[in-house]
């Protein structure tokens, strides 16, 4: 039997199974995370800003496209690494978060894994010293969870496409330099036609990005639309390593695997907060943390992120191996996410009415965490992934159950 | 100009610890660099980067102090030694000892030390090697510049700041209050793989275990007493100041 004392961050000595390399990458990252982000933090959240030196100070560090190849000015760093520093940003604000994920896991990684050579040196070493950013076009207004029936086309004309449609609920739109929008291309306008990926740039004619306002979520994140009138894309723009919905799909496993990792952080912040709140706080004559109540929610709370940390851990050792699969990745960003909200949700009743108040974080946390949940495959949707995984048996068509053919609205009546 | 910074590996303070029995308990696979240490890394490159030279760096452990070095590595050191040894049970003479050793046979403008190390706080080592090398010292700095072949440091001291010019070669313990520590981007992380780290044993410095005999040891651990409660004094400002005077010249007798 050790003679360690308990570690309540750490549990599991999860920290202590990483490699040098990764401890220290988490090192840089958690200094940057919590000197430069923390403080910024609570305006951010109130005011809605996502403060514009973000990005550089990111690159500076090399927290942008850590697992892209060095030769395109990425960090060539492990998949664990990548996991470790969404882990540090969003203890901070899953809006941190969100920002790095999708310049790296959806605008980098499809770059260098889909794009042409003149694209990855064109883009990716501006992408990563964040002088460039990017956002990712998949979802639109009618297609969340079923983007394979988007409504976005591309026309074949000549030298290039012309991309007509609305994607919405796109991270950094308003603020980004480009876009890579995936779009249902047709040869001929006849044409079933198959998605294709496309990098769209800022002064494209056509192209505009208005802001999504009034979000409660994630308020430090810049959220808006990606509408196309007519934008022509020249051939060259166009990503020519992959067809049909494989091409977004690979990008959100990135995506969905760094959600699983930053998740910990945001539960771990509320369950540190929650537990130094409770040693401070009396009531009846004795800390909270006497009550028997609070105990047990806090013995609960570490044993989920305890859960959590070794479920990333071992998701990190899986995708530095080349062996993760997606269902590995919903089961994780299902698992993580969930728990997470949970964690936040308890941390905020705990806290009592200081819990309201933004000081203390927790409530921030919460409500951020109520968009990770829904967004990169919402919890249910990942659970069909896992269920048609584990029976065979494919439930996101409901079946026996065909609807009417669709008829056309009837007139509105007045009596 | 050619440094050379001396650091050390400490348990990370972050982490839980406690004492049993008079014996300290924690995490030994937790630790980090020491934070005065940093500092000097950090001193020591803003100098190079100033007036052009190098900076190396010297840690003294076992195998998992590499951590330790490749952070200073990826600072930007250029080159690392790294003598191995379990200093478990040294003390700061001991450390001095083997720091005097390697630093015999090797010529540098100038060492940096961390004003002292968060693990034992004593605050020695630096000291201790200016004097077995022979070397002027400044401690506590919190300024550094190179002027003319010599630095001119600015030495933190209790009444207040001291402007000191010092020869080289010559010895400087660095106060964390001189500047924020750069952090290591990911770069220079990944860069630090490629450095050179030259690994030396005890007996490559030429030292018996005689010369490594501690002259003192801990005997034991005890933790911090916790503070009395504080008095409140309540009532009329007037009454209150009267009162908390009285006490302060006849109780706390400070007066």
């Amino acid at each position: 039997m050790g003679s360690f004392p308990f570690n309540p961050d750490d549990a599991f000595l999860f920290e202590s199974m990483l490699k040098e390399e990764d401890r220290l990458i988490m090192e840089t990252a958690r200094e940057y995370a919590q000197s430069c982000l923390e403080p910024r933090a609570l305006e951010g959240n109130q005011q809605g800003i996502f403060h514009m030196e973000i990005p550089r100070e990111m690159g500076e560090l090399g927290l942008l496209g850590v697992t892209i190849d060095p030769k395109y000015g990425g960090g060539g760093a492990s998949y664990t690494a990548y996991g470790l520093i969404a882990r540090e940003l969003e203890r901070v604000d899953s809006a941190y978060r969100s920002f790095m994920s999708v310049q790296s896991s959806l605008v980098m990684f499809p770059i260098e894994k889909y794009g042409t050579e003149e694209q990855k040196r064109k883009y990716l070493p501006k992408l990563a010293t964040g002088e460039l950013i990017g956002c990712f076009g998949l979802t639109e207004p009618d297609h969340g969870s079923d983007p394979g029936s988007m409504e976005t086309t591309a026309r074949r004309v000549d030298g290039g496409w012309v991309l007509n449609g609305t994607k919405a609920w796109i991270t950094n739109a308003p603020i980004a330099d480009i876009a890579v929008v995936w779009a249902r291309a047709k040869e001929h306008p006849d044409d079933e036609g198959e998605i294709m990926g496309f990098i769209l740039e800022r002064d494209m004619p056509g192209l505009s990005t208005p802001e999504t306002k009034n979000k409660m979520s994630l308020r430090a994140s810049s959220t808006g639309e990606i509408v196309m009138e007519d934008v022509f894309v020249p051939d060259a723009n166009v990503l020519p390593g992959v067809r049909g919905l494989r091409g977004p799909f690979s990008c959100l496993s990135n995506a969905r695997y760094g959600i699983a990792w930053g998740t910990v952080g945001a539960a771990e912040d509320c369950y540190q907060r929650t537990r130094r709140y409770v040693m401070e706080r009396t009531q009846f004559g004795y800390p909270l943390a006497a009550m028997q109540l609070i105990q047990t929610k806090l013995a609960n709370m570490l044993t989920e992120i305890t859960q959590m940390q070794l479920l990333a851990f071992r998701l990190g050792q899986l995708a530095d191996e080349g062996r993760v699969t997606p269902a590995q990745i919903s089961l994780a960003k299902r698992n993580n996410a969930g728990k997470a909200l949970e964690i936040a949700r308890m941390a905020r009743d705990m806290h009592g009415a200081n819990g309201i108040v933004g000081d203390y974080r927790v409530i921030h946390h919460m409500v951020n965490l109520e968009s990770v949940n829904t967004y990169e495959g919402t919890y249910d949707i990942h659970g069909l992934i896992l269920g048609r995984e584990i029976t065979g048996i494919q439930a996101f068509v409901p079946r026996g159950n065909d609807l009417p053919p669709k008829k056309k609205p009837a007139p509105a009546t007045t009596r | 100009m050619k440094l050379c910074v001396c650091i050390k590996q400490v348990p990370d303070i972050q982490a839980p610890f406690r004492i049993v029995d008079g014996r300290l308990q924690f995490d030994v696979e937790r630790h980090v660099l020491n934070a005065y240490d940093a500092s000097a890394v950090e001193g020591a490159l803003q100098l190079v980067e100033q007036h052009g030279g190098t900076v190396e760096v010297v840690a003294i452990g076992p195998a998992s102090v590499s951590e330790t070095i490749r952070k200073a590595l990826a600072m930007g050191a250029e080159r690392a030694y790294h003598i191995e040894a379990d200093p478990s049970g040294w003390d700061s003479a001991t450390v001095a000892t083997v720091l005097a050793a390697f630093f015999r046979d090797r010529s540098y403008d100038a060492i940096f030390t961390g004003k002292q190390a968060q693990d034992t706080d004593a605050g020695l080592t630096g000291t201790m090697l200016a004097e077995r090398l022979g070397l002027p010292y400044v401690s506590n700095a919190v300024g550094l510049a190179y002027e003319d072949g010599r630095l001119i440091v600015t030495r933190q001291g209790d009444a207040g700041r001291e402007i000191i010019e010092l020869t080289l070669p010559g010895l400087v313990t660095i106060s964390n209050d001189m500047n924020d520590p750069r952090i290591p981007s990911i770069r220079g992380i990944m860069q630090a793989r490629r450095k050179p780290v030259e690994q030396l044993t005890l007996s490559d410095l030429g030292l018996s275990d005689d010369a490594l005999r501690p002259q003192t040891r801990v005997t034991g651990y005890r933790p911090v007493p916790p503070r009395a409660p504080g008095r409140k004094l309540e009532g009329e400002p007037a009454e209150v100041v009267r009162e908390l005077v009285r006490l302060l010249r006849e109780e706390a007798r400070v007066l």
